[in-house]
């Protein structure tokens, strides 16, 4: 007997919207020509057993949401490290609850040197160090030289502590294909300060100059809660940014996370938020905002990463399928 | 010159027709020429409506736009098409081991056609056959109505001819090209069927409009449509759903064919 498995595929697809599923019987073996057709035709297989295969019309949920990101976008392209989680500061808002009494939880040399390595074997084409504060290290120049040399990276850096021996270790550091983002919030010390702690704005500012002046290539970052954004404001600081000889490219805004300590912010969960795979002393973490969370947590085995940067992707996938689905089963209407 | 959107009507074939719509709208909101759109049932109701100036501008079958000229004594044009509109074509499909080489074998045979406002599936597979000296008495047709009204676009009608080559209630099949690429040519059910014998090429739907709407109107319509551009994500989706990779101007000659069948077989204007 011919099978007619395609033309009821035909026929039950072209009758439902895009995004819609639909479950066809399956005789023995046909299975494959499902899968054919389905690759074929621009249709997702979603699922086949023995008896009956799930299709949904249109392209697979993945590979039409990765058509519209830019190569430096894709999972897998950037890679965070958090080289360690204890800091100076105590910062109301940080995502990592880092602060002078956090354990350090560092990676080390030796760790670091084979993550980047393997990264970039693994088509990572970006490292970002990050921390707690990265300048509480003693090797920290070794630990970004054993970057540099395979992948360009950046350091997110409060700023604040480049004198004597630190100094010294900065100027340590190359200055091709590594960049220094240091955290400012605000043009005005006020709005600073009153996250970052007193007199934080001033030694940042201070600090953006050395580093400048020591040749590096430096991204002003500031994080700024929902409430208190503000468009004036905005624009101050950009023009304070400007008159620090600070190119437009290198000035970012970004919001507060809900994360850490904390408690107002944007909401971010693996649902809605799109993955930078992130490594810490403890394992392999969805997104850098997450590295000191659970439910962010892809896997605690460091190695190899290739094997964790692929379970993110795989992920990425199965919560952009589970999305799709729930919304065909729980119609709000 | 009015502000007003242009109405472009379209007939709802598929759900998908909505998803297509909005995006085709969403992409006429920030351009030269506004355009909003109504959806039909059938062919049928959106050429009255186009005839009686409720819609400006109606994506049209081939067989539409056949009817839209012999109703106003050509006093319409067609504005645009898709790439794939301009190549369309019939292949006629039969069993392996059938002993079909030729069109002209048909001649005794059983012949599965869509639905009988299919041009595809019915008028032009009947045209062709007459092109090559068979008329309807020569060949044993059996007609599949399965999707009137809709002039062939759902395709169920041709699937339900495949069905009764398979059944062995016919011996071939008349098939729109599209839907022999659909279900995968003869690559996906080996064995099943071969295509014997293809059309020459022949235009299908365009987008009407009538005289009375003047082309100052209609011309930056046409042009920000034929701007879309497969390279644009966004306007890639709408494309790819809408079954195209760039929007063309119109290709008139590739219609005679229809004409002529159309006249041939006295198929009415009006319905
Ligand atoms: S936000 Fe940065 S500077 Fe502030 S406590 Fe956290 S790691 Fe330290």
């Amino acid at each position: 007997m011919v099978s007619t498995v395609v033309l009821d595929l035909v026929e039950r697809l072209g009758a439902v919207s895009v995004g819609t599923m639909v479950e066809v019987p399956l005789h023995p073996g046909e299975a494959d020509t499902v899968a054919a057709w389905c690759a074929r035709s621009g249709n997702e297989l979603v699922s086949a057993t023995e008896d009956r295969a799930v299709v949904r019309r249109g392209r697979p949920a993945m590979a039409a949401f990765a058509d519209n990101l830019s190569p430096k976008q894709r999972p897998g392209a950037r890679l965070w490290l958090y080289t360690n989680f204890d800091c100076n500061l105590a910062c109301d808002y940080c995502c990592a609850r880092s602060s002078p009494k956090a354990p350090r939880r560092a990676i080390g040399v030796d760790r670091m040197r084979r993550l980047v390595a393997e990264a970039a074997d693994a088509g990572v084409r970006e490292v970002f160090l990050t921390g707690g504060e990265p300048f509480l290290l003693p090797d920290l120049d070794v630990v970004v030289r054993s970057c540099v040399d395979r992948l360009p990276t950046t350091l997110l850096t409060n700023g604040m502590l480049f004198r004597g021996t630190r100094l010294d270790m900065l100027r340590r550091m190359p200055r091709d294909g590594f960049t220094l983002q240091i955290s400012l919030d605000s043009a005005t010390a006020e709005l600073h300060d009153r996250h970052r702690g007193s007199g934080t704005w001033q030694r940042a500012v201070g600090g953006i100059g050395i580093a400048r002046a020591e040749g590096f290539r430096v991204r002003v970052a500031a994080t700024v809660a929902p409430h208190e954004a503000d468009t004036d404001a905005q624009a101050a600081f950009h023009q304070k940014l400007d008159g620090m000889g600070i190119p437009r490219e290198d000035q970012v805004v970004r919001p507060v996370a809900q994360r850490g300590f904390a408690t107002d912010g944007l909401a971010l969960t693996v649902d809605t938020l799109l993955p930078e795979v992130t490594v810490t002393a403890d394992g392999v973490y969805w997104h850098p905002v997450g590295a000191d969370h659970d439910d962010q947590l892809v896997t605690r085995d460091l190695f190899p990463l290739r094997t964790a940067i692929e379970e993110v992707q795989r992920r990425l996938t199965e919560y952009r399928r589970t999305v799709a689905v729930g919304a065909q089963r729980f119609p709000c209407a | 010159m009015t502000t007003r959107p242009l109405i472009v009507g379209a007939v709802a074939y598929t759900p998908n027709v909505v998803p297509i719509w909005e995006g085709i709208r969403d992409y006429f909101t920030d351009g030269p020429a506004q355009m909003d759109f109504v959806l039909y049932s059938n062919y049928g109701r959106q050429v009255e409506a186009l005839l009686d100036g409720h819609i400006d501008i109606a994506w049209n079958t081939n067989l539409a736009w056949v009817r839209t000229v012999l109703r106003t004594d050509g006093a319409c044009r067609a504005l645009a098409m898709r790439d794939t509109d301009l190549t369309f074509s019939t292949v006629f499909v039969t069993r392996p081991g059938s002993g079909l080489r030729d069109i002209t074998d048909l001649k005794g045979r059983r012949l599965a056609l869509g639905s009988r406002d299919s041009a595809q599936a019915a008028i032009l597979p009947v045209h062709f056959l007459r092109e090559a000296g068979l008329g309807e008495s020569d060949v044993d047709l059996l007609r599949i109505d399965s999707d009137l009204g809709k002039h062939g676009d759902t395709g169920r009608s041709e699937l339900d001819a495949i069905r009764a080559v398979l059944d062995d209630k016919a011996d071939v099949a008349a098939l729109g090209v599209t839907t022999w690429e659909a279900i995968g040519r003869d690559q996906l059910m080996p064995g099943a069927l071969e295509q014997f014998w293809q059309s020459p090429t022949y235009c299908h739907c365009n987008f009407t409009a009538l005289d009375t709407v003047p082309a100052e109107h209609t011309d930056p319509w046409v042009e920000h449509l034929l701007a879309m551009d497969w390279n644009n994500p966004d306007h890639r989706h709408i494309l790819e759903l809408e079954g195209l990779r760039q929007w063309k101007r119109p290709h008139l000659a590739g219609y005679a064919s229809l004409f002529e069948a159309v006249k041939q077989q006295e198929i009415a204007a009006q319905w």
